[in-house]
């Protein structure tokens, strides 16, 4: 259950931010999409919403928000399981409540005005997704949303940072029907999260060689992955010599997306936007580096996937 | 250059009904000669078909894309496109990814295909998806009955600058055509609600009825003479009765063009899902009478498949009867899309009778030419199960058998076992190819005379109509060898297809402060940049004309 | 060839960039009017803390070489030699990263994975 942006600007008359601190992290969140804009079915806009803010500390958002519940950490689950129950008139013990840090009139409550919602918007941050539960929390926000469907209009959205990534999930969905993690040995993509994801490839010790575009691995991963960038050879793409650099066995400096390098980039709800660089770079572009080095990788006899008796193994 | 000789040639649009002549290609057009030194094919025990056309399939953008990312599971059991040096790795399936669907379109013998839903807000996102489609020439065609701004002017009578923004729309996004999809329903959605008649107001509307919307939309197309009429979606998809809303459409758009999409989910009988039955015959006799009208079929076919559809209500009821999993994702200020998973059992009462209507319609229409066969890909079933309906028409004992096989209490509520008609080859090359080349206004396309492009399939003649045409022996798409000896040995690119219609430029002035009163982006960054689209073919349209 | 003389802009002459995008976060700004002269950004009009800080940070300047091989200077061209043979030397290479980069580089980066017979993984994962 999602929606675009503006469908919350112009319609969302309740707003919860759940696990995330848009007001540091996403700094124009609320002032461009969300809380304080007059929408079109809101014309009083800050006064037309209510917004709650669920978190386990109380950040700099909270003082945005009319309602801020403090869960216990660890908790989240359990309370959207609760909040579940409550959406479905299910019983829940008063003790139960209380092991979210929260009493259960304070979780009736936000059912009931999640229920009284004319447009209701979820938004969660990396403070449920990366926290303990991760994508358990993730799905558990996003049924919630599904399932107050049947009492009013509710959506649920991530809250993505990190620049492009919202991109990267677009593009590797239509080329190669998965989001992130796709293996590509067989000759077509395979999927397995945990499997082939970086960090457990790179702490297993699976790959032999790395190339590293627009990220920086070496400044915010565990030990043992950045052990293994070191021990096997790196190749990194960035506007700066980075901590990934300097591990690495190749650096290429490019140009800066969007400050001067031109092309796409999709915001947090998949609205993709054309990027407009205002200077122009004395480096060569991520893309213009990548075509190079398929065109030098041409040149060389083809990699055919693994061959069987005649077959290819599928 | 090339000379195709000795297979029995079918180009309905041109009197060719399986004759043996030779077909010459140069510079990616059909000639009528070549020098004796062009290469020759021997097509000898083969036909000869105009490329395949596909009127409505879903092939690219935010909601495909979307749906790809629900569906794991599904993709797992799919078919890998391996890696090779003339091809790029996919996966085919219930949504192929973007090289798989040039590869799969193209390795039956289609060139052509129509992706039928594209919002405004991510065009861009279409097309960059069309560019890394290979081979298949592309066109789209833009959602428009629920925009908000076309509905808030419909509201004040605005009609003249709906038109000017219409037309404003379709080139910002780079579009083909329009499309209408459950006009005023997806946007009452947004408020959980829907729109089951014509003539109740939409939410939120005091004036504007679903019919107001159907009529002033199909005006404007014609007004603006778009190539293609308007491509409509039906109100009251996929539920019992609604046969009665599609007639009533049909009769709304009576003295203007317009084209009647996948028609079997809006032929249905009934009072609800116990009494429900086919309707297609009142809907198929009133379609006959009616030549303003074109459709396609939509048909179904039993197995997985994942149903993608602006229609967010439908998506809604239809994931509270499977209880299975949901997306759905709302597109500011223009439409919505729901996404559930879906599996069309034989054993299933409704989904028997679905099977049973998408066949009944091909057979009832009697006019080929305006009829178009699809499956609504991936809705009723993916695009590469094509070859199946073929033979199911084509071959009247093949159908008596399937009949078997559904619950004997559905064969009471449909008309298909009285149904003798068998397709000729030449049917087939009108409902696959030269029909909707034809219904989509695409001149070049659908036929082999002269002038034509050069996209040619040429398949061996067998008694299987469905092995027939599932693999052909040669591909010809631009006057390109795709498929030689059933093989893929060459990619190209395929161009798109976009339409620019007339317009007041000061129309922007008019949009530009709504914009960014309703909108979350700069109106400057909204509309597609020319740039953007890969291969852009750009259909010129006539002068505006003005009301009679 | 033409006669007319450009003058050579100036480095205090300012192009404004109306309409500009901010990919520092998941939000992704358009509405930005970005001040420039040749060699930096000077002003972020509507920019919030984040994204103009992420505007000023990168320059014009050649503050690196176009590349290093182990540390040291290189051109382009050595650089795209030795990268693409330690890529098709691997058995099991990753393409990681792809998050302050173009969707046009992330295609291309697809591409690559697929001719190395490789991982491609973002961010997401982590």
């Amino acid at each position: 259950m999602s929606c675009t942006l503006g469908e919350v600007k112009n319609r969302a008359d309740f707003i919860i931010y759940w696990g995330g601190n848009p007001a540091e992290c996403h700094p124009r969140h609320f002032t461009r999409y969300t809380l304080t804009q007059k929408g079109k079915f809101l014309p009083r806009g800050r006064k037309d919403r209510t917004m709650v803010l669920v978190d386990i500390r109380e950040t700099m958002s909270a003082k945005a928000a009319d309602i801020f519940l403090q869960v216990r950490p660890g908790k989240d689950f359990e309370m959207l399981t609760i909040l579940r129950a409550l959406v479905k008139n299910q019983k829940v013990r008063a003790e139960a409540a209380a092991e979210t840090g929260l009493t259960l009139e304070q979780l009736q409550d936000l059912v009931n005005r999640m229920k009284a919602a004319k447009f209701g918007v979820l938004f969660f941050g990396m403070g449920l997704s990366m926290t303990r539960g991760k994508h358990m929390n993730s799905a558990a926000a996003l049924t919630l949303a599904a399932e107050l469907n049947a009492f009013t209009k509710f959506v649920a959205m991530p809250m993505r940072g990190h620049g492009n990534v919202t991109g990267a999930d677009v593009v590797m969905r239509y080329t190669l029907s998965y989001p992130f993690g796709i293996n590509m040995s067989r000759g077509y993509p395979r999927f397995n999260p945990g499997e082939y994801s970086t960090v457990d490839l790179l702490v297993r010790g699976d790959t032999d060689a790395t190339i590293v575009i627009g990220a920086d691995p070496g400044a915010t991963m565990p030990k043992p992955a950045i052990e293994h960038l070191k021990r096997t050879p790196t190749i990194v793409l960035d506007p700066k010599v980075t901590h990934t650099s300097k591990l690495s066995r190749v650096h290429f400096t490019t140009a800066a997306t969007g400050i001067s390098a031109p092309g796409t980039a999709y915001r947090m709800d998949e609205v993709p936007l054309p990027l407009r660089p205002a200077l122009k770079s004395p480096y060569l572009t991520d893309e213009e580096v990548l075509k190079r080095i398929i065109t030098a990788l041409q040149k060389k006899p083809a990699w055919q996937p693994a061959v069987k008796g005649g077959e290819q193994i599928a | 250059m090339l000379r195709i000789t000795g297979g029995k040639v079918y180009d309905p649009k041109n009197g060719v009904r399986g004759e043996i002549r030779d077909v010459c290609i140069a510079g990616g057009k059909i000639v009528s000669d070549v020098p004796p030194h062009a290469r020759t094919i021997d097509a000898s025990g083969m036909i000869v078909f105009p490329g395949g056309v596909d009127v409505h399939t879903h092939v690219a953008g935010a909601a495909l894309n979307f749906a790809r990312g629900l569906i794991p599971e599904q993709h797992r059991k799919s078919r890998p496109i391996f890696h090779t040096p003339q091809c790029r790795a996919g996966l085919a399936g219930s949504t192929p990814t973007t090289f798989a669907t040039g590869y799969v379109y193209a390795g039956m013998g289609w060139t052509t295909a129509n992706e039928a839903a594209v919002p405004i807000l991510s065009a861009k996102h279409t097309h960059e998806e069309l560019a890394d489609t290979p081979i298949i020439d592309k066109c789209c065609c833009v959602l428009m009955a629920n925009n908000e701004i076309i509905l808030d002017l419909l509201e004040t009578a605005e009609f003249e600058r709906a038109k000017q923004v219409a037309a404003w729309q379709v080139w910002a996004a780079k579009a083909y055509g329009v499309k209408a999809v459950n006009p005023g329903g997806v946007a009452g959605w947004k408020w959980g609600k829907d729109c089951k008649g014509l003539n109740e107001p939409v939410p939120g509307y005091k004036n504007v009825t679903p019919r107001s919307i159907i009529k002033a939309l199909a005006d404007i197309i014609d007004q603006l003479a778009l190539p293609h009429p308007l491509h409509i979606h039906c109100n009251n998809l996929g539920a019992p009765g609604n046969y009665t809303t599609t007639l009533e459409t049909m009769k709304a758009l009576e003295g203007n063009r317009a084209h009647m999409a996948h028609l079997q989910y809006h032929s249905y009988g009934g009072d609800d899902w116990f009494t429900m039955k086919s309707a297609s015959v009142p809907i198929a006799e009133y379609f006959n009478a009616h030549p303003n009208l074109t459709c396609d079929a939509g048909a179904v076919l039993f197995g997985d498949t994942v149903t993608i559809t602006a229609d967010g209500p439908w998506q809604h009821l239809l994931y509270e009867l499977t209880g299975r999993k949901w997306g759905n994702l709302d597109v500011e200020n223009e439409t919505g899309c729901g996404v559930v998973p879906y599996v069309y059992k034989e054993k299933n009462l409704v989904n028997a009778i679905q099977w049973a209507v998408g066949l009944e319609l091909l057979l009832l229409i009697t006019d080929p030419w305006r009829v178009c066969l699809t499956t609504d890909h991936p809705n009723g079933a993916t695009f590469w199960r094509y070859p199946e309906i073929v033979r199911l028409l084509m071959d009247r004992e093949f159908r008596k058998e399937q009949l078997k096989h559904i619950p004997e209490k559905v064969l009471s509520r449909i008309v298909l076992p009285d149904l003798d008609r068998e397709y000729t080859l030449s049917e087939i090359a009108i409902i696959t190819s030269a029909g909707p080349a034809r219904t989509l206004g695409l001149a070049q396309k659908g036929h082999l005379g002269i002038g034509a492009d050069a996209d040619v399939a040429v398949f061996n003649e067998r008694k299987d109509a469905m092995e027939m045409f599932s693999y052909p022996r040669f591909v010809i798409k631009s006057g390109q060898l795709i498929i030689e000896e059933g093989e893929l040995r060459n990619s190209i690119e395929g161009s798109q297809f976009a339409s620019k219609p007339t317009y007041d430029s000061a129309i922007e002035d008019y949009l530009r402060p709504l914009f960014s009163q309703h909108y979350t982006m700069s109106f400057e960054n909204y509309p597609v940049t020319e740039e953007c689209v890969h291969g852009l073919n750009v259909h010129q349209c006539g002068s505006c004309t003005q009301p009679g | 060839m033409s006669t007319a003389v450009t003058p050579e802009p100036t480095k205090h002459e300012l192009h404004v960039v109306k309409h500009a995008v901010c990919t520092f976060c998941g939000c992704v700004c358009d509405d930005i009017e970005l001040h420039a002269n040749e060699e930096r950004i000077v002003e972020t009009k509507r920019a919030c803390i984040l994204g103009e800080s992420w505007f000023k940070h990168h320059t014009a300047e050649r503050l690196y070489p176009d590349a290093l091989i182990d540390g040291k200077e290189a051109t382009y061209d050595e650089a795209v030699e030795v990268a693409a043979d330690i890529l098709y030397q691997a058995h099991m290479p990753l393409v990681y990263g792809l998050s302050n980069t173009t969707c046009e580089a992330q295609r291309q980066a697809v591409w690559l994975a697929e001719l190395v017979g490789g991982v491609i993984d973002s961010h997401t994962s982590l």
